[in-house]
């Protein structure tokens, strides 16, 4: 019974030993985490997590959480809910069985859930880490009613144009353009060249909404931008028919899209992205945010970044300044568990960003992740931009709308824009019914 | 569509119907079958040459140019999908509902059949139309009720909740086809059986269960089939649970269909194999299965 | 199963002394305690999770998304007043409709026709065999075979082959292509020389939107024509190059081989054909002298079939002109088809082994006294065998819509995102109001109670046909 006793002891001892060193050599490699609230404790446990990332995206992350559990001994069983993730989501909180941490794709169902009050505030977990290692935008944007709820974890540079190299060495493009004139231009060689200028991805409508957002920005300034945000101004603003207009400049000729109108609003994501960077590319560029960039060696391995494709900033219109649109995913607690907790702290920290900003196809909001993580310039040129613009970047307008409106495959702002890309023309009666659905799903 | 359709329009001329018969009923009608045979195989025969290929042909090229190609074709999508774990857990979770739910229904509707058949009570008739009234009741008028039910008794997001389910879904048609089955057991024998002093349930165990065992197989490969390849009824009580069966893990990955086409290909194939084993070994009673309630 | 016997066989053994003393038939209160141990497990579960429930959604049915507040037909109002509901209940129509209709004409044909093949229990199991795989993976299979790409679709790859052999797409079959200096495009396709042209002249017709990997390999670069006296020449060339000029040959920029050029007369008719050289260079020899025009040929650019997107919201009657809920009602998406297709796929096996039986146990000697009598092939189907058949037929026909009343998971897997609105079904929409992002009971209840209403019907005839 003795020596049982004293060999159970010893274990006891060896386990907390090596843990200790886990903990010390986790506290090691997260040089840049002073203010994470001391070294990662080593807990144990599960912690269940949901978010609507699938394949590539998946595996990434199954990465960094193979890293949580090396640093924490916390077990995160990850499960992919695809697009079906705000239903599931909702049923399971009904259901009284949430996960411990939910990823949620739109800031607009964080606060949805904090009015069903289905979920923990956060500040006392990572509130020093926000503050001190992200630009204030997005603490603010998980902030409801004075509480935080959230950490912006994988975040999206949306005003980035990518391009086929090739198509534009074929068309004797040298620069990329910087001006909305200078694309129309390059757009109209690109056609002599023998390539069509854009695939788009309007099958899906939240490109769509993408497109318009990113020429809303430049023609309306930030401040209608987020005024039109929270629908304080009507869809049927005079910047509104301005950017439709500017918009029918591209979307107005079947020509400038593979499938002319009809195929651009057919093809969905990431279909488009093989049209222009498949094996036999259609199309010379492709508007998408930076995950783009991730996408692509999926539909083709043998193009590489900057040789093969490369990006350029949403060009100026009529002057306006660099300006980025942003679009994140939020993590959010669900359950006050230690477990949830230490993984709100790290994927709050910059160890995690680290990880799977160094897989590609990810940005990281938070300050203190190297640059240097990035596999590739053009996803460092894309994340610094991003964190570049601090303050100065806005949000993904229809992310922050009401799910009803600006979320929802076949209804509000996705469909309306898929029938104006149908319809190019029509853009008051668009207006009108952009504006109807907006009132039906704000409220106001 | 309209080849298929020629026997049915034969021109009514009674002397060239003979000739045109006999052409019919060889060359032709094995030509025409063959071609419908061949189309029949051809989606799922896509999937499984698609579940073989690296996503990045599936935008590049059919799946029928890879048969050309060979060589192109790998083993890596099923490598990855075993290594990862998730369709392995999702096909055990799959498993661990669907064995249940098959026993209980089998046993459960045995036993009410024998009630029906055997037993004589009042009000036997009326449960009987009862029966075949549930049978076509949507499963969606209970949903919302019973996930608040299971809610209150702590069901919801287990796998016992989902098997009850099923196997309450499954209960009308079991019943009806086993006490279809059991009417044609001469009552005589249960008689003789009686007179010697046999209780109810060792006849029904001695003589009513073994007789009917093709009728039990039918039934439980139905179930079987039925309960596996489910999503809806998994999809709300089981949504919120960390093992998940095939069909809802797969409805996971369909966004951006087509970059992530390896695993959905794999997994979807992967799906289908038990369900198609089944099938091919007790395809005679699946058959007698959908003859005897072709209600359901 | 195997468990059963072993833990009930030790209780069941001492009841028979019990019983022995007392007349089998006459059941007293164990009588009636036998009935309770036989029919309880099932009783217990029908009126758990079946019987109480469906009489719980009506109930919930009458009250609010909260439950708090009886609303009375709101909820029935309000899913016969939201378009996007009715498009749900729409596709239903549609797929009640169609559905059992062909399945059932698809099942009987299979029927009759393998009744006179050797090899029907193998043709038999291939069109059965759908039917052990989920309506989910089936949405995926027929979303690979529906692809709109014609090289990745194998539908479209089959309705491309055909049309491109009736159409031959041209040489230069290419989307972008446009006639740039000296040509412009006509109505039909053609392009035509902007000036006229007299013999001993030449023309010089530039195009662009061309690739280069269009461009014919012995392609060589592009030369003016040379004057020919009694010849109309000319160049056809790509007229694009990095930083060149629009109307000038360029260093670098190619001849268009292989060209069908047509020379048109004044009266727009075609007086001579001829194709261009390697060089893009064309010559039309012994014109009689009078104005000309130069003419492409538009077979030079028809396009290839692009597929057909099966998948998609088109609507199969013109409903542009109708409003919101119009649109609702009458739209036929292309979708729904596809949809059916496929499910048609899975189904059909079910009718023809369900109608076959009936075949089987037709009596051969009527069918064969008609025959004796003359009677062609169709007139005994007609008169004998469908007649005999129909309440098989019946049977699969009531089956078919009770399961297309309930469909939901093959919409969910096979429909893409932007076409999922329009191929709404009744059960996906009671599960996305139910179920969703902020749950709607009381709507959600009123949508299941519609649906078991649609199915009321058929539960009195399945009642009917099972007490005559």
């Amino acid at each position: 019974m003795q020596t049982r006793d004293q060999r159970r002891a010893l274990g006891v001892l060896t386990t907390a030993a090596v843990l200790t060193l886990s903990a010390c050599g986790s506290s090691s490699t997260s040089s840049s985490s002073p203010a994470g609230g001391g070294t990662p404790q080593a807990i144990g446990g599960n912690v269940s997590v949901w978010a609507v990332w699938s394949g590539t995206e998946q595996k990434d992350f199954q990465a960094v959480l193979a890293d949580f559990n090396t640093k924490t001994g916390v077990t995160g069983q990850f499960q992919s809910k695809g697009d079906q993730l705000p239903t599931v989501l909702g049923t399971a909180i009904a259901g009284g069985a949430p996960p411990d941490v939910a990823i949620l794709p739109q800031p607009g169902l964080l606060h949805d859930l904090v009015k069903k009050n289905a979920l923990k505030p956060i500040d006392s977990v990572v509130g020093d880490i926000l503050t001190s290692q992200y630009a204030p935008v997005w603490k603010n944007l998980a902030t409801d009613s004075g509480k935080t709820y959230g950490v912006y974890f994988k975040t999206a540079n949306k005003s980035t144009v990518w391009y086929n190299v090739k198509s534009f060495t074929d068309a004797g493009i040298t620069k990329p353009p910087a001006t909305f004139d200078q694309l129309l231009t390059d757009m109209s060689t690109l056609q002599q060249s023998g390539v069509t200028p854009f695939a788009m991805c309007g099958g899906s409508g939240w490109t769509l909404t993408d497109w318009f957002e990113n020429v809303y920005l430049r023609v309306a300034g930030v401040d209608k931008y987020n005024q039109l945000a929270a629908h304080t101004i009507p869809w049927t603003d005079p910047t509104v028919t301005t950017t439709f207009q500017t918009l029918s400049k591209i979307f107005g000729t079947d020509a400038n899209m593979v499938g002319g109108k009809a195929g651009a609003v057919s093809t969905p994501f990431p279909d488009c992205v093989s049209q222009a960077f498949g094996s036999t590319p259609k199309a010379a560029m492709l508007y998408e945010a930076d995950f783009v960039a991730g996408v692509i060696p999926t539909v083709n391995s043998g193009l590489a970044a900057g040789t093969g494709f490369n990006f350029f900033p949403f060009p100026s219109i009529n002057g306006s300044p660099a300006a980025v649109s942003a679009g994140g995913d939020v993590a959010v607690m669900l359950k006050d568990t230690p477990q949830s907790e230490a993984l709100m702290k790290y994927l709050a920290s910059p160890d995690a960003g680290s990880i799977w900003a160094h897989l590609g196809g990810f940005t990281s909001p938070n300050k203190q992740v190297n640059q240097s993580v990035y596999p590739d310039d053009i996803s460092r040129a894309a994340a610094k931009a991003l964190v570049d613009a601090g303050n100065n970047a806005v949000f993904d307008m229809s992310d922050q709308a009401p799910a009803a409106f600006g979320g929802t495959a076949g209804s509000g702002e996705w469909a309306d824009l898929q029938n104006w890309v149908r319809n190019t023309s029509d853009i008051a009666g668009t207006e009108a019914k952009l504006e109807a659905d907006a009132v039906a799903a704000y409220g106001h | 569509m309209t080849a298929v359709a020629a026997p049915l329009t034969t021109p009514r001329q009674g002397r060239r119907q003979g000739r045109l018969r006999r052409l019919f009923s060889r060359s032709t009608v094995n030509i025409i079958l063959v071609v419908i045979g061949l189309l029949w195989l051809l989606p799922s025969f896509g999937l499984l040459v698609t579940s073989f290929r690296p996503a990045q042909d599936f935008f590049s090229a059919g799946w029928w140019q890879a048969i050309a190609h060979p060589f192109t074709l790998t083993l890596d999508n099923y490598r990855h999908i075993l290594q990862t774990g998730g369709i392995g857990d999702a096909i055990l979770t799959t498993a661990l509902i669907t064995v249940p739910a098959t026993l209980l229904v089998v046993l459960i509707a045995s036993l009410a059949a024998y009630g029906l058949v055997f037993l004589r009570w009042r009000g036997r008739d009326w449960v009987l139309v009862l029966i075949v009234a549930l049978m076509v009741v949507p499963l969606q008028m209970a949903l919302i009720p019973v996930a608040s039910l299971y809610r209150s008794v702590g069901l919801f997001n287990s796998i016992p909740g989902v098997v009850l389910f099923h196997v309450a879904f499954g209960l009308p048609f079991a019943i009806f086809l086993m006490r279809n089955f059991y009417t044609g057991i001469p009552k005589d024998l249960l008689e003789a059986a009686r007179i010697d002093g046999a209780n109810e349930w060792m006849m029904f165990r001695r003589i009513v269960l073994p007789l009917g065992k093709p009728a039990l197989a039918s039934l439980a490969i139905f179930e079987f089939l039925w309960v596996w390849n489910d999503l809806l009824v998994s999809l709300v009580f089981l949504s919120g649970s960390s093992h998940v069966p095939i069909t809802v893990a797969i409805l996971g990955q369909l966004r951006q269909f087509g970059s992530n086409i390896d695993l959905i290909s794999t997994a979807s194939f992967v799906s289908m194999i038990i369900p198609l084993g089944v099938f091919f070994a007790f395809q005679r009673y699946f058959v007698r299965g959908v003859l005897a309630g072709a209600v359901k | 199963m195997t468990a059963v016997p072993s833990a009930a066989a030790p209780r069941a053994r001492p009841i028979p002394e019990v019983r022995t003393g007392r007349p089998p038939r006459r059941g007293g209160v164990p009588r009636s305690a036998v009935v309770v141990l036989f029919m309880f497990p099932a009783a217990l579960l029908l009126g758990a999770i079946v019987v109480y429930p469906a009489v719980a959604s009506v109930a919930r049915s009458l009250y609010d998304k909260n439950g708090n507040t009886f609303v009375g037909a709101d909820n029935y109002r309000t899913l016969f007043g939201t378009s996007d509901i009715l498009v749900a209940i729409r596709n239903n129509a549609i797929w009640v409709i169609v559905f059992p209709f062909l399945v059932t004409f698809l099942g009987l044909v299979f029927a009759v026709l393998t009744e006179r093949i050797r090899w029907a229990t193998a043709f038999k199991t291939v069109v059965f065999m759908p039917m052990a795989i989920s309506l989910f993976a089936t949405g995926v299979i027929w979303r690979i075979v529906y692809e709109t790409d014609p090289h990745r679709g194998v539908i479209n790859s089959a309705v491309g082959t055909v049309v491109d052999v009736i159409h031959p797409p041209g040489l230069y079959a290419l989307p972008n292509i446009k006639p740039i200096s000296g040509v412009s495009g006509a109505a039909d396709g053609s392009m035509v020389s902007a000036q006229t042209v007299q013999p001993g002249g030449t023309v010089r017709l530039g195009l662009t939107g061309i690739p280069l990997s269009a461009v014919p390999p012995a392609a060589q670069d592009a030369r003016a024509a040379a004057t020919v006296a009694t010849a109309i020449s000319g160049l056809v060339w790509r007229d694009f190059s990095p930083g060149g000029h629009v109307g000038t040959i360029d260093p670098g920029e190619k001849g268009l081989p292989g060209l069908h050029l047509n020379l048109v007369g004044a009266d727009d008719k075609t007086v001579a054909t001829t194709t261009s050289g390697n060089d893009g260079a064309f010559r039309f020899d012994g014109a009689a002298a009078g104005t000309y025009h130069v003419a492409l040929d538009a077979s030079n650019f028809r396009t290839a079939f692009g597929g057909v997107n099966w998948l998609g919201t088109q609507s199969l009657t013109p409903t542009s002109s109708l409003g919101t809920t119009g649109q609702a009602l009458l739209t036929i998406p292309l979708v729904d088809l596809a949809a059916i297709m496929a499910m048609l796929w899975m189904w059909s096996g079910f009718a023809m082994v369900v109608i076959g039986a009936g075949l089987a146990a037709l009596n051969r000697e009527v069918l064969e006294a008609a025959r004796m009598d003359g009677a062609s092939e169709l007139q005994t189907f007609r008169y004998i065998t469908f007649p005999l058949l129909r309440p098989v037929l019946i049977v699969v026909f009531i089956t078919m819509i009770i399961n297309v009343l309930k469909i939901f998971d093959i919409i969910l897997a096979l429909v893409p995102d932007s076409a999922q609105q329009q191929a709404n079904v009744i059960a996906l929409e009671m599960w996305r109001i139910g179920f969703g992002g902020s749950p709607d009971y009381g709507l959600g209840s009123a949508l299941a109670v519609f649906l078991f209403v649609l199915v009321v019907p058929v539960i009195f005839v399945n009642i009917r046909r099972i007490r005559g």
